[in-house]
């Protein structure tokens, strides 16, 4: 069809000239990482390196020890990330499934929730965080990341098991099946990707995070990485050639756990107008 | 009188309901104390006089609004917060259709455009916004020096420390963060569009123009709404940009109410200050937040 094939020499050339100019901090950062500090620190800048130094991943693993903000970031992920599943998976199935007085409050409640400013919460959460004892420790993390990701994994998961054929619940009910046994051997196996819709994007969340870190973590080997990286930055003098390459060791989980949702995150933030 | 009592105990304690209940019961627990009462506290708190500790101490009225609210620099801080979103937003806006446009276009290699212009948005916000301060280095930045180089700008500002520039680029690195999601729902919207209405407008010597505004947006008017209202609570709530950039500086210049709430709090230990920004803003994102779910909702009927 000719009408399809019109404009595809303009596209080609905006595509190009876009993505120069928005992955500019990336191709800043892979320059930069690949240099010596004599070369960071001499003006005028290049864009090249004149040699090749990958010493950089050395240093930052040895020297700067990145691997111990590495953990603190894993263990603070993945602990919300199992928080947020326990809490999301009965509550998404209750909305979903159960007929209760006020089920569509809750959903609309989770809804409006979701958009809520951490800032506006942190005053008063830093208070409860001290009179639980939990200030700088990972567990403060952990349930400040399950909480501000809870209402939309919830929101999400309560669209996957909506869209499980009813019948297959009825059926399992029938032949005697608990609730309990419907949600962990029927609901859970069929609504996979969306359980790992949520896990993803509570993970990333987490991941990402740097408010709470900011103001919860003081001791250094508890930073997450983020903070960890902005402490660094914060130095007087910032050895960017190695921030850079820490940048780049941290942006790439998320970046390729990013791709695996991304189709369906943007399906759930935008609503039954994208379809997946 | 008793048959309507035991049918709405049985509406509100019937064993479906008690299971519902049961399995909603830890999540909200968790809400409840870790969100809903940390937002109630701090709204109490601006009717309150508070220490350094953020102690309340004694009832306080209206005062610490009356106080904040006479003070230029709150209209200041809440004037540039509104600028920052309505700016962003716009922009975004403008960048997503764009980009949505020509990734509509069915070209080799238009999978591949599409996930690198993903990244800054899939990258973590903080680093991105560390990585923009190298960038924007003053004397061995790779931004100035471009610039310089390609002619494009001969005398390049020193980018975060004087106030306008500072502003704009803070924003820059916002909007930046913010196009990708425009542009993958825009993308979305378009690509449901059935292409019978393009091809039989083609056959009637429809140019671009006219298909762009007779088809495609009308198309994806409720989609371009709803991401537009996400992307202004998103905006509006951009914390980490700025906070990493300049940390509202200089001299304030870049603060707006998110980051001033922060500092006030966490800085300066004025909590009755923080307290009035943060009820400000609740009001505001609260209103956001219902019309977003309002459409959320009517479009999920439909």
């Amino acid at each position: 069809m000719k009408w399809k094939n019109r404009g595809k020499i303009p596209a080609i050339i905006f595509t190009v000239a876009l993505l120069l100019l928005l992955l500019f901090p990336f191709f800043v950062m892979i320059s930069t990482m690949l240099k010596s500090s004599q070369e960071v620190y001499s003006t005028p800048p290049t864009w090249i390196p004149q040699e090749f130094h990958l010493d950089n991943f050395l240093t930052v693993w040895s020297e700067f020890e990145l691997f111990i903000f590495f953990r603190s970031s894993i263990i603070i992920a993945v602990g919300a990330t199992i928080l947020n599943t326990l809490l999301t998976v009965p509550a998404a199935y209750a909305v979903a499934r159960l007929r209760f007085v006020g089920r569509k409050f809750i959903l609309y409640l989770f809804l409006v929730i979701q958009m809520f400013s951490p800032v506006i919460v942190i005053i008063s959460l830093f208070k409860i965080m001290v009179g639980l004892n939990l200030l700088d420790t990972y567990f403060s993390l952990i349930i400040a990341n399950t909480v501000f990701t809870i209402a939309f994994t919830i929101w999400m998961m309560n669209g996957y098991f909506r869209s499980i054929p009813i019948e297959i619940e009825e059926a399992a009910l029938i032949d005697g099946c608990s609730r309990v046994k419907i949600i962990t051997r029927i609901m859970i196996p069929i609504a996979v990707p969306g359980l790992v819709t949520a896990m993803i994007y509570t993970f990333i969340y987490a991941w990402n995070e740097f408010l709470f870190g900011l103001t919860f973590i003081q001791s250094r080997p508890k930073m997450p990485l983020v903070l960890a990286l902005y402490n660094f930055v914060g130095r007087w003098t910032t050895q960017w050639e190695l921030l850079t390459t820490a940048a780049f060791l941290a942006i790439i989980p998320v970046l390729v756990l990013f791709y695996v949702i991304e189709r369906r995150l943007v399906a759930g933030l935008a609503g039954g107008a994208v379809k997946e | 009188m008793d048959d309507t009592a035991i049918s709405l105990k049985q509406k509100l304690w019937n064993p479906e309901a008690r299971l519902a209940y049961i399995l909603i019961l830890p999540a909200v627990a968790v809400l409840l104390t870790f969100m809903f009462y940390p937002i109630g506290y701090v709204l109490l708190m601006a009717f309150f006089k508070t220490n350094k500790l953020s102690q309340l101490k004694g009832f306080a009225g209206l005062d610490n609004f009356i106080s904040e609210m006479t003070e230029p620099e709150f209209w200041v801080v809440t004037g540039r917060s509104m600028l920052w979103t309505v700016l962003a937003v716009a922009t975004k806006t403008l960048f997503g259709m764009i980009i949505a446009v020509i990734l509509n276009v069915k070209y080799t290699g238009r999978k591949v455009a599409r996930l690198l212009f993903i990244i800054p948005w899939a990258s973590a916000v903080p680093i991105s916004s560390m990585l923009w301060r190298w960038v924007y280095h003053p004397v061995y930045g790779l931004l100035n020096h471009t610039l310089r180089i390609t002619g494009i700008w001969p005398q390049p500002p020193t980018w975060l420390g004087t106030p306008i520039p500072a502003f704009a680029a803070c924003i820059w690195v916002d909007i930046w963060i913010g196009i990708p999601f425009m542009a993958l729902v825009f993308l979305a919207g378009m690509q449901a569009i059935s292409e019978d209405l393009y091809e039989s407008a083609y056959l009637d010597g429809v140019n671009w123009w006219q298909k762009f505004f007779f088809i495609t947006l009308p198309g994806i008017r409720h989609i371009v709404l709803i991401a537009t209202l996400l992307s202004s609570l998103w905006t509006f709530n951009d914390f980490n940009t700025i906070y990493i950039l300049t940390m509202g500086g200089p001299a304030g210049a870049t603060d707006i109410l998110i980051t001033r709430i922060y500092q006030n709090a966490f800085k300066w230990l004025r909590f009755d200050r923080a307290a009035v920004m943060a009820f400000t803003t609740f009001v505001i994102l609260t209103i956001l937040s219902l019309v977003y779910a309002r459409v959320y909702f009517k479009q999920e009927r439909s």
